[in-house]
C-alpha cells in the first residue's frame, strides 16, 4: 500500500470534516422538491379553493376547501351558501382532520379467525361481497346513517336491483317525533324549516339552536341579525330558553325558564292555549282545548306569574317562533310535544313566516323502533350480511337494545367506514370509503338547495367510494335485474343527478342554490282536543338523567377529532373526558366534589364518571354528554393518550345507561331514565380550562342594558367609575346603571385614537385591530377550532390539559355576572363555575385573543426581542429568536401567550395529521412562546396583489381565521388607521358599549370589545 | 523558575531565628490536612446529588420544559425561587467581606473567609438556573449582546438583561475580591504543601513573599475591591427584585422590592453563613477561631435585617389595602388564605416572628439554637420567593386564567442538586485552602498584643 499523500491526506480531512459536521446537525435536511410536472391550476405558495359541502352533520353548510399543493388544509364556509353564508361551526372546521385521522384504515381487509385483520385486493374484497350478495341477497340488510340524495337514490336502486332484503336509512338524532307531528297537525309530511329571519322572539323548548340544533351555523346568524343592535334600538328579537339544564342556548337568552325536564309538550300546550285565547284564535283554541294551566305549572314546576309574562310576550310579539324539543329533551311523549309547540307557532301566526313547510315531503328514514325490528330479525337468524355505511350503531345504539350480540350472529358484517371505530371492529369485512375531502357526493338541505361534495385530494390510502364499491358489486353478481342499474361509476351516477344544471357552474359555486319550494298548511281537524301526555321517565332514581349531546360530538362521530376533544366544551369548558353535571346543594349533600367519581347507573346499565357540580341545573337533575366512551380510535379513546391505553373507553358512553326507549314515532327518546348517583370514593381529574367564572367586577366582560344604552347621550355614568377603585362602588350600588358602571371600563376618547409612538410606525398606513361584539358571540367556539387549524396550533391531549397546558391562541372566556370582588371569595378551593343561578342567564362570553398592545407588557421585558412590535402595530413573535424565558407571558396581562413545554411541532400530529399543516405558518419547536398573530400570513396574503400595483390592502382583504368562521359575525378585523374600516366603523358605532379590556392598565390593547346588552331584566324563577 | 520558598526568605530576613510556626497557621492549615469522616460523607453525598441532577437537567433539555411543573399561568417556578435564594445568598459575603471591611469591623476577620467563599459558589450556583430555566438551553447565548451579521441585539429595556449583566458583574467582582483575599493565607499554604497542590498554591499565591511592598499593594487592592463590591451588595439584588417589580404583575409591581430584596438577602446570607460555619467550626475544631462572639454578631445583624422584612412584608400588605386596587388586594388575600397559604405564612413565621427571639442574649449565643433558627430562617427565605413568585403569577388580572402550580418531581431534584453543587464545591475548599483567612486573623493578634486588651474584647475576640 502506498504512502498517503498531501492531496489524499486533504481529501480524507476534508471528508471527514464535513462528515462530521453535517451529521453534527441537529436538523436533518430537508429538501422542497419541484414538481415533475407542474399542474396548470397549482403554483406553489398559492392556495386553491374548491367549493364543496360539509357532511359532518345534517345541516349541509357549503364549504369552500382551502388546499395548498393538493392538499386540503382549512375548511370555510361558502359565502354563497344559503344555509352557511360563508361562516363555519367548530366541527365543520375540525371535520378536516379525518382525511389524515391517525385512524384511517389503509385498505380493504378481512378478519380471519383469531380476529386479527388481513388486508385484501378490492377485487376479491369485492368478489366476497358479490359472492355474498349473489347468494344470500334476501337476507341482506343496509344499516347506514344519512347520505346524500344522490347516494341515497343510488342505493335505493342497487337494494332493489340485487334483491337486499332492507334498507335502514338511521339518523340517531332523528327527528321522527316533529315529521309525524307535523303530519297530524297539518297533514304535512316534512319537517318543518325554521326561519329566524326577521323574528322578534324565539321561544326553544329545548333544542338548544345555538349550538346543537337543527341547524346551528344559520340559526346564530339569523339570530345575530335580528337583534343586531346597531339597526335596532329595541335590542331585536329576544329569545326564551325553556330548559332544565342550562346550556349554550339557554346561556344567551334574555329569559331562562328552568321547567322540569320533560314538561315542555305540557307546558307549550298550555301557552298555546292561553296566546290562542288572548289572540282570539279560534282552530287553535280548539286543538288545545285539552290543555290545563295549573297542570302545566304543575308538571313544569313554575309560577303562574312567569307563565303569564310568557303569554303577554308570546302575544304581545309580532313574529314569534318556537322551536319544538331537540335531543336532549326528546321524550317519550316526543310527538306529542312535537305537536304542541307547533301549536303554539300556530297559535303565534308563525306558521308560513317562520316555520316554513316545503312542498316535498320528507323521504322516511329508519327511526330507533326500525332498528329494534332489524336486531330482532338478527336475533332471530334471518340477517346473514349486514352492510353498514356511515354509522357506528355498535356505539351509539343503546346497549339495552342487544345490537352487539345480534351483530355476532350476523355472518358477514361488512363495514364502509374510512376511520376504524367500533363497529369495523366487530366487522369481517372492511371495504373503507373515502373521507369527504376524497369523494364525490350531495347533499341537500333541504329541498330546493343542492350542494355538491368534491374530492379536494387524491385518495390517501387504498379506499373506494360506497357507490363505486357496491356497483361493482352488484354488477359481479351479474343477472337481469342488475342490468337495470346505472351505467358508469359513482361519479358518473352524480353526474347524471345532476344533469339538471350546468355541471361546471354547479362545482364551482359549490351546488345549486334555489329557492326552497313551500307549501301552505292549515290546522287538520283531527288536530282538535290534542292530549299531550307527560312523559314516561322510567327507573328508579333521585334524579333524571338528562343525556345532551355535546357541543362538538355529534352521534359520537366527532370524538375521534383531536380539536373537538381538545377544545374546552363552551358551557363547562371541560375537555378530554366524560362528566356528569350535579347542582351544588346536591354535591354538598352528597359530599361530592369536582372531580369525584360516581356510579351512575340506571334499569339499563351503569358507569362511573367524573363529578362537574355547577348552579345552573335543578337539584333532581343530573346531566351527562353524550359522546364519550369510544373504545377504540387515536383521540377517541385512550389508545394514543400520554399512557396509551389501547381498548380502554375515554370517558362514558351514555348508550350503556339508556333504556331503548322511543317516543310515539318511534325515535328515540334520549331523556327517558331516572338514575342513581353513588359515590365510589374514586377520584379523577377532568381538564377544566378555566376554574372560576367569576370575572370579580374587573369588568372584562361588562354588560350594558337597553336603559343604559339609551341614555347614552352622555356617557359620563359609565366612565365616573373606574373599575380599579371597584372597593369604593358601594354607593353606586343599587342606583340605576351602577350595576354596569362598576363592570365597566369604557372608553373616555373615541375607539382606536391612534398614537404613533406606541401603535404603529407614523409613516405606515397600517394599524391592524379588531373590534370583537360580546353581544353577538353566543360561545360556540368555531373562531377557536378555525384558529387552531390555520395557525397549526398543537394537541396537548388530557394529561396536559389536565395541567392547564392547552396552546390554544384563542380562548372563549365565560364569566357569570360581574362577578363578586369580595378579596376573600376563594374560588380556588371550589373550582368550577359557581356564580350560575338556576332560572337566571348571567353568562358572558368573552373571546380572549391576543390583544396586540401598543404598550405591550410582554414586549418590554423580553431580553432578546423575540417579541417586538412592528411597524403596522402587530405584537410580533419571532419563534427562531425565542429563548424561553417566558417572562413575556407572566407579564402578559391578558394571558394568551403559550409555551412550548414539549416538541409539540414534532410530535403532535401523529400518522399524516402533519399533512394538513398550513405552510404559511411556522411550526414552533420545543421551549418558545406562541401567541395569536392577528393572522399575519392572511395580511401577507392580501398585501402580494396589491402591492406590486401600489395600491393598499382594501378593507375586508384580511379576514382572520376566527373573523372568517364565526357564525354571528361578532369579530371583525381591518386597519384601524382606515376611520371606513369595518373594525372602526362598528367601534364607532357601538361606541356606547365599547371597551378595551384591562383599560385601566393602558395596554392600548387593539381589540375593542362591544358590551353585551342586556334586553330584559334580570328576572327568573323566584 | 520558581520563586524561592518563603521559609527561605523569611530566614533571610530573620537570620539569628527561624521563628516557630503561628499556632494560626497550625490550626487553620489543619483543616485541609488530615482525615475527616464526616467531610467524605458530605462529599459523597453532594457529589451524587450533583451527578443525579445533571442527568436529570440532561433529561429536561432533551424532553422539553414540561417535565418540570410549568402550567399556565405560572410560567417561573422553582428555578428562578432558587437562583434568587442562592443569589440573595451570596450577598452576606460580600457584606462581611466589603461593607464590614470598609466600617473597620474587626470582628469580621474570622468569618469573612467562610463567607467570601459561600458568596462566590452562592453566585456561581445562581448563575446556573437562568439558564436552567429557560426553553431553549442551547440558545443561551442569544442572551448576551455579541456582534453578528444580522444585528440582533438585546433588549435593554427587560429586566432579565439587567440580570445578566449583574450576576456576570457580581460573580467577576466576587471572584476577583475572592481570590486576591486568598493570595498571603495560598502563600501559606504552598510553603508546606508538595506535589501537584505546591503547584496550584504557587500559581495562585502569584508569587506572594510577603514584604513590605507586597502587603501594601495588597491592601490597597482589596480596599479598592471593597470599594467595588459595596455597590454590588446593593445593586445585584436590586437588580435582581426588578425582574420584578419592573413588571405589571398585582403583588410584583411594587416600589419596595429592591430595599425588601437587599435585606432579605442579607438576612438569608447571614443565616445561611450561620449554617454552614456551624459545622464547620464543630468538625474542624475552629471553635477558638470563630468564637460565640462571632456568632452573636452574626445574629444582630440577622434580628435587623428580620425587622426590615417583616416591614417590608407589613408594607406590601398595607399598601395593598390602602390601594384599593381590586387586583393587588385579590393577589395579597390569596398570598395568606389562597391555596398557598402555607408558603405565606412559612415565610412570615421562619423570617419574622422566629428571628424576634434573638432579642434575647442566652439564645442568641446558643449556637445549636442559631443553627436551627437558620435553618428555618433559609427555609423562609426560599418560601418568600415562592410566595412572591407563585401565589403572584397564579392570581392575575383575568380569572379565567387561574392557574395552579405544583413543582415537580425534576425540580425538586434539580433544587436538592444546587444545594450539593453548592457543598461540592464548599467541600472541596475546605481541604484545599484556609477556611479562615489566616493573616487576618494574625493581624488581630498583632493588633491585640500592640495594643493591649484596652482596644476593647470584640476586637479581641477572635485571636488567642
Amino acid at each position: 500500500m502506498s504512502e498517503l499523500d498531501r492531496r489524499e491526506f486533504l481529501k480524507i480531512v476534508g471528508l471527514s470534516a464535513g462528515a462530521a459536521a453535517a451529521a453534527g446537525c441537529s436538523e436533518p435536511a430537508e429538501k422542497l422538491i419541484p414538481y415533475v410536472i407542474q399542474p396548470e391550476t397549482i403554483t406553489p405558495g398559492i392556495s386553491v379553493d374548491y367549493a364543496s359541502t360539509c357532511l359532518e352533520c345534517s345541516s349541509g353548510c357549503g364549504l369552500h376547501v382551502k388546499t395548498r399543493e393538493g392538499r386540503p388544509i382549512k375548511l370555510e364556509g361558502n359565502p354563497e351558501h344559503p344555509i352557511n353564508k360563508g361562516r363555519l361551526c367548530a366541527r365543520g372546521q375540525a371535520s378536516l382532520g379525518r382525511t389524515y385521522h391517525p385512524d384511517r384504515i389503509a385498505g380493504p381487509a378481512t378478519r380471519s379467525g383469531d380476529g386479527s385483520l388481513q388486508p385484501i385486493s378490492w377485487d376479491d374484497a369485492r368478489g366476497k361481497l358479490a359472492a355474498k350478495l349473489g347468494s344470500a341477497a334476501g337476507k341482506t340488510w343496509i344499516l347506514g346513517g344519512p347520505v346524500g340524495p344522490s347516494l341515497d337514490g343510488l342505493l335505493d336502486q342497487i337494494v332493489a336491483a340485487t334483491g337486499i332484503a332492507g334498507r335502514l336509512r338511521y339518523e340517531p338524532f332523528g327527528d321522527h317525533a316533529l315529521v309525524d307531528a307535523s303530519q297530524r297537525i297539518f297533514g304535512a309530511n316534512a319537517a318543518p324549516i325554521f326561519d329566524l329571519t326577521g323574528a322578534d322572539l324565539v321561544v326553544d323548548f329545548g333544542s338548544d339552536f345555538l349550538d346543537t340544533g337543527r341547524s346551528p351555523v344559520e340559526h346564530a346568524r339569523q339570530l345575530s341579525e335580528g337583534r343586531d343592535i346597531a339597526s335596532q334600538a329595541n335590542g331585536g328579537a329576544r329569545v326564551i330558553a325553556v330548559g332544565a339544564r342550562q346550556n349554550l342556548t339557554v346561556s344567551s337568552a334574555d329569559l331562562w325558564v328552568p321547567a322540569k325536564p320533560g314538561s315542555e309538550g305540557v307546558l307549550a300546550l298550555a301557552l298555546a292555549q292561553a296566546v290562542a285565547n288572548s289572540k282570539g284564535n279560534a282552530a287553535v283554541a280548539a286543538a288545545t282545548s285539552g290543555a290545563s294551566k295549573d297542570a302545566a305549572l304543575a308538571a313544569a314546576g313554575i309560577d303562574g306569574a312567569l307563565f303569564d309574562k310568557l303569554v303577554a310576550k308570546l302575544s304581545g310579539a309580532t313574529r314569534a317562533v318556537a322551536l319544538p324539543p331537540g335531543v336532549a329533551s326528546s321524550t317519550t311523549a316526543g310527538r306529542g310535544t312535537a305537536a304542541a309547540v307547533l301549536l303554539l307557532n300556530a297559535a303565534v301566526s308563525a306558521i308560513g313566516t317562520t316555520v316554513k313547510y316545503p312542498a316535498v315531503d320528507a323521504k322516511r328514514t329508519a327511526s330507533l323502533a326500525d332498528v329494534k325490528a332489524l336486531v330482532l330479525k338478527m336475533n332471530a337468524g334471518q340477517v346473514e350480511c349486514l352492510l353498514i355505511h356511515d354509522l357506528n350503531p355498535v356505539y351509539s345504539l343503546p346497549a339495552a337494545l342487544g345490537f352487539r350480540d345480534a351483530l355476532a350472529k350476523v355472518e358477514l358484517v361488512v363495514t364502509f367506514a374510512p376511520l376504524a371505530d367500533e363497529t369495523t371492529e366487530r366487522a369481517s369485512l372492511l371495504l373503507p370509503d373515502h373521507t369527504p375531502m376524497e369523494a364525490w357526493g350531495d347533499a341537500s338541505p333541504r329541498p330546493g338547495v343542492r350542494s355538491l361534495v368534491q374530492p379536494t385530494i387524491r385518495p390517501l390510502f387504498d379506499t373506494q367510494a360506497l357507490g363505486d364499491t357496491l356497483l361493482s358489486a352488484a354488477r359481479a353478481i351479474g343477472g337481469e335485474a342488475v342490468a337495470t342499474l346505472p351505467a358508469g361509476s359513482w361519479k358518473s351516477v352524480l353526474e347524471s343527478n345532476w344533469a339538471t344544471t350546468s355541471w361546471r357552474h354547479a362545482l364551482a359555486r359549490g351546488g345549486e342554490f334555489g329557492e326552497t319550494p313551500l307549501r301552505e298548511v292549515a290546522l287538520v281537524a283531527g288536530a282538535a282536543g290534542l292530549k299531550v301526555a307527560l312523559p314516561e321517565i322510567a327507573g328508579a332514581g333521585d334524579f333524571t338523567l338528562i343525556a345532551f349531546p355535546h357541543s362538538f360530538y355529534g352521534d359520537g362521530r366527532g370524538a375521534a377529532l383531536p380539536w373537538m376533544q381538545e377544545i374546552p366544551d363552551p358551557v363547562t369548558k371541560l375537555s378530554w373526558n366524560s362528566w356528569v353535571e350535579l347542582s351544588h346543594a346536591k354535591a354538598a349533600e352528597l359530599d361530592l366534589k369536582f372531580g369525584d367519581v360516581v356510579t351512575i347507573a340506571t334499569e339499563a346499565g351503569s358507569v362511573d364518571v367524573s363529578v362537574f357540580p355547577r348552579g345552573g341545573i335543578p337539584d333532581d337533575v343530573i346531566a351527562m354528554p353524550i359522546g364519550q366512551g369510544h373504545t377504540v380510535g387515536h383521540y377517541a379513546s385512550m389508545t394514543g393518550d400520554e399512557q396509551p391505553q389501547p381498548g380502554v373507553a375515554r370517558g362514558v358512553n351514555l348508550a350503556e345507561i339508556l333504556p331503548a326507549a322511543t317516543d310515539e314515532a318511534g325515535g328515540q327518546a334520549f331523556l327517558s331514565t331516572k338514575a342513581t348517583v353513588t359515590k365510589t370514593g374514586r377520584f379523577r381529574r377532568l381538564a377544566l380550562s378555566q376554574w372560576t367564572d367569576n370575572q370579580r367586577k374587573r369588568g372584562l366582560a361588562p354588560e350594558v342594558s337597553l336603559y343604559d344604552l339609551a341614555q347614552a347621550g352622555s356617557m359620563a355614568h359609565f366612565l365616573a367609575a373606574s373599575p380599579a377603585s371597584a372597593s369604593e362602588h358601594s354607593d353606586t350600588e343599587g342606583a340605576e346603571g351602577g350595576e354596569h358602571a362598576r363592570g365597566g371600563h369604557h372608553f373616555s376618547g373615541p375607539p382606536f385614537e391612534f398614537d404613533p409612538a406606541n401603535d404603529a410606525h407614523p409613516d405606515q398606513p397600517y394599524r391592524w385591530g379588531m373590534t370583537i361584539d360580546n353581544d353577538r358571540c353566543t360561545g360556540c367556539s368555531a373562531c377557536v377550532v378555525a384558529c387552531y387549524v390555520e395557525n397549526n396550533v398543537s394537541i396537548v391531549g388530557e394529561q396536559q390539559a389536565i395541567r392547564r397546558r392547552e396552546m390554544s391562541w384563542l380562548r372563549i372566556e365565560r364569566y357569570v355576572g360581574d362577578g363578586d370582588d369580595d378579596v376573600s371569595a376563594d374560588s380556588e378551593r371550589r373550582p368550577i363555575p359557581s356564580g350560575e343561578v338556576l332560572g337566571e342567564t348571567q353568562v358572558r362570553y368573552l373571546p380572549m385573543l391576543c390583544q396586540h398592545c401598543g404598550a405591550a407588557p410582554c414586549e418590554a421585558v423580553c431580553p432578546v426581542i423575540a417579541t417586538y412590535h412592528n411597524d403596522e402595530g402587530i405584537n410580533g413573535m419571532v419563534y427562531n429568536r425565542c429563548v424561553g424565558t417566558r417572562y413575556c407571558a407572566n407579564n402578559c396581562t391578558y394571558k394568551v401567550r403559550r409555551f412550548n413545554y414539549f416538541d409539540y411541532g414534532r410530535k403532535n400530529w401523529p400518522g399524516l395529521l402533519g399533512l394538513m399543516l398550513n405552510p404559511d405558518v411556522t411550526v414552533r419547536g420545543q421551549g418558545v412562546m406562541e401567541k395569536c398573530s392577528f393572522c399575519v400570513q392572511r395580511i401577507e396574503t392580501a398585501r402580494q396583489p396589491v402591492k406590486d400595483v401600489g395600491k393598499p390592502i382594501p378593507d375586508g382583504a384580511v379576514k382572520t381565521a376566527c373573523q372568517q368562521s364565526c357564525p354571528t359575525d361578532a369579530i371583525s378585523f381591518g386597519n384601524v388607521r382606515d376611520t371606513a374600516s369595518a373594525p372602526v366603523k362598528r367601534a364607532v358605532q357601538g361606541a356606547n358599549r365599547a371597551y378595551r379590556a384591562l383599560q385601566i392598565l393602558n395596554t392600548r390593547s387593539a381589540v375593542t370589545y362591544l358590551s353585551k346588552v342586556r334586553r330584559e331584566e334580570h328576572e327568573g324563577v323566584h | 523558575m520558581a520563586p524561592p520558598p518563603a521559609s527561605a526568605v523569611a530566614d533571610g530576613m530573620n537570620p539569628p531565628a527561624r521563628p516557630r510556626d503561628s499556632q494560626a497557621n497550625i490550626d487553620i492549615m489543619a483543616v485541609t490536612k488530615g482525615f475527616h469522616w464526616p467531610w467524605l460523607i458530605a462529599l459523597v453525598f453532594a457529589l451524587s446529588g450533583v451527578a443525579l441532577a445533571a442527568a436529570t437537567l440532561a433529561w429536561q433539555t432533551y424532553e422539553g420544559l414540561g417535565v418540570a411543573g410549568y402550567q399556565a399561568p405560572v410560567f417561573w417556578g422553582v428555578y428562578i425561587i432558587t437562583f434568587v435564594f442562592w443569589i440573595g445568598i451570596g450577598h452576606a459575603g460580600t457584606l462581611i467581606s466589603a461593607i464590614l471591611f470598609l466600617f473597620r469591623a474587626k470582628w469580621r476577620n474570622a468569618i469573612n473567609r467562610g463567607a467570601e467563599t459561600m458568596t462566590v459558589f452562592a453566585v456561581l450556583t445562581a448563575a446556573l438556573f437562568p439558564l436552567i430555566h429557560i426553553g431553549r438551553l442551547w440558545k443561551f447565548y442569544f442572551l448576551l449582546p455579541y456582534p453578528n451579521q444580522r444585528f440582533l441585539w438585546v433588549n435593554f429595556k427587560s429586566p432579565l438583561l439587567w440580570d445578566v449583566f449583574a450576576v456576570n458583574t457580581y460573580l467577576t467582582i466576587s471572584v476577583l475580591f475572592f481570590l486576591v483575599g486568598l493570595i498571603p493565607d495560598i502563600a501559606i499554604a504552598r510553603d508546606r504543601a508538595v506535589g501537584w497542590k505546591k503547584i496550584v498554591y504557587t500559581i495562585m499565591a502569584a508569587g506572594w513573599q510577603g514584604t513590605g511592598k507586597q502587603w501594601k499593594a495588597h491592601s490597597r487592592a482589596v480596599l479598592h475591591l471593597s470599594g467595588l463590591a459595596t455597590p454590588l451588595v446593593l445593586s445585584v439584588h436590586s437588580i435582581v427584585s426588578w425582574d420584578f417589580a419592573m413588571s405589571i404583575v398585582p403583588g410584583w409591581h411594587a416600589t419596595i422590592f429592591a430595599p425588601y430584596f437587599v435585606a432579605g438577602a442579607i438576612f438569608g446570607g447571614f443565616a445561611m453563613v450561620i449554617v454552614v460555619m456551624v459545622p464547620v467550626r464543630r468538625i474542624f475544631r475552629l471553635e477558638s477561631y470563630i468564637t460565640d462572639y462571632h456568632f452573636e454578631n452574626m445574629s444582630r445583624f440577622i434580628l435587623f435585617t428580620s425587622i426590615i422584612c417583616g416591614y417590608a412584608y407589613g408594607a406590601e400588605y398595607f399598601i395593598a389595602w390602602y390601594s384599593a386596587v381590586e387586583f393587588e388586594q385579590t393577589s395579597f388575600w390569596q398570598r395568606a388564605f389562597g391555596p398557598y397559604w402555607f408558603s405565606a405564612w412559612c415565610m412570615i413565621i421562619f423570617n419574622v416572628a422566629m428571628p424576634q427571639l434573638l432579642w434575647i442574649k442566652k439564645l442568641r449565643t446558643n449556637v445549636p439554637f442559631l443553627f436551627v433558627l437558620c435553618f428555618f430562617i433559609n427555609l423562609g427565605m426560599w418560601f418568600e420567593r415562592y410566595v412572591i413568585i407563585i401565589t403572584s403569577l397564579s392570581r392575575e388580572y383575568i380569572p379565567a386564567a387561574w392557574g395552579l402550580y405544583i413543582p415537580s418531581l425534576v425540580e425538586m431534584i434539580v433544587l436538592t442538586g444546587s444545594f450539593c453543587w453548592f457543598s461540592m464545591f464548599f467541600l472541596l475548599y475546605l481541604k484545599m485552602f484556609p477556611i479562615i483567612a489566616i493573616s487576618e486573623v494574625k493581624e488581630l493578634e498583632i493588633h491585640a498584643r500592640d495594643h493591649g486588651r484596652s482596644h476593647g474584647a470584640h476586637a479581641h475576640g477572635g485571636a488567642h
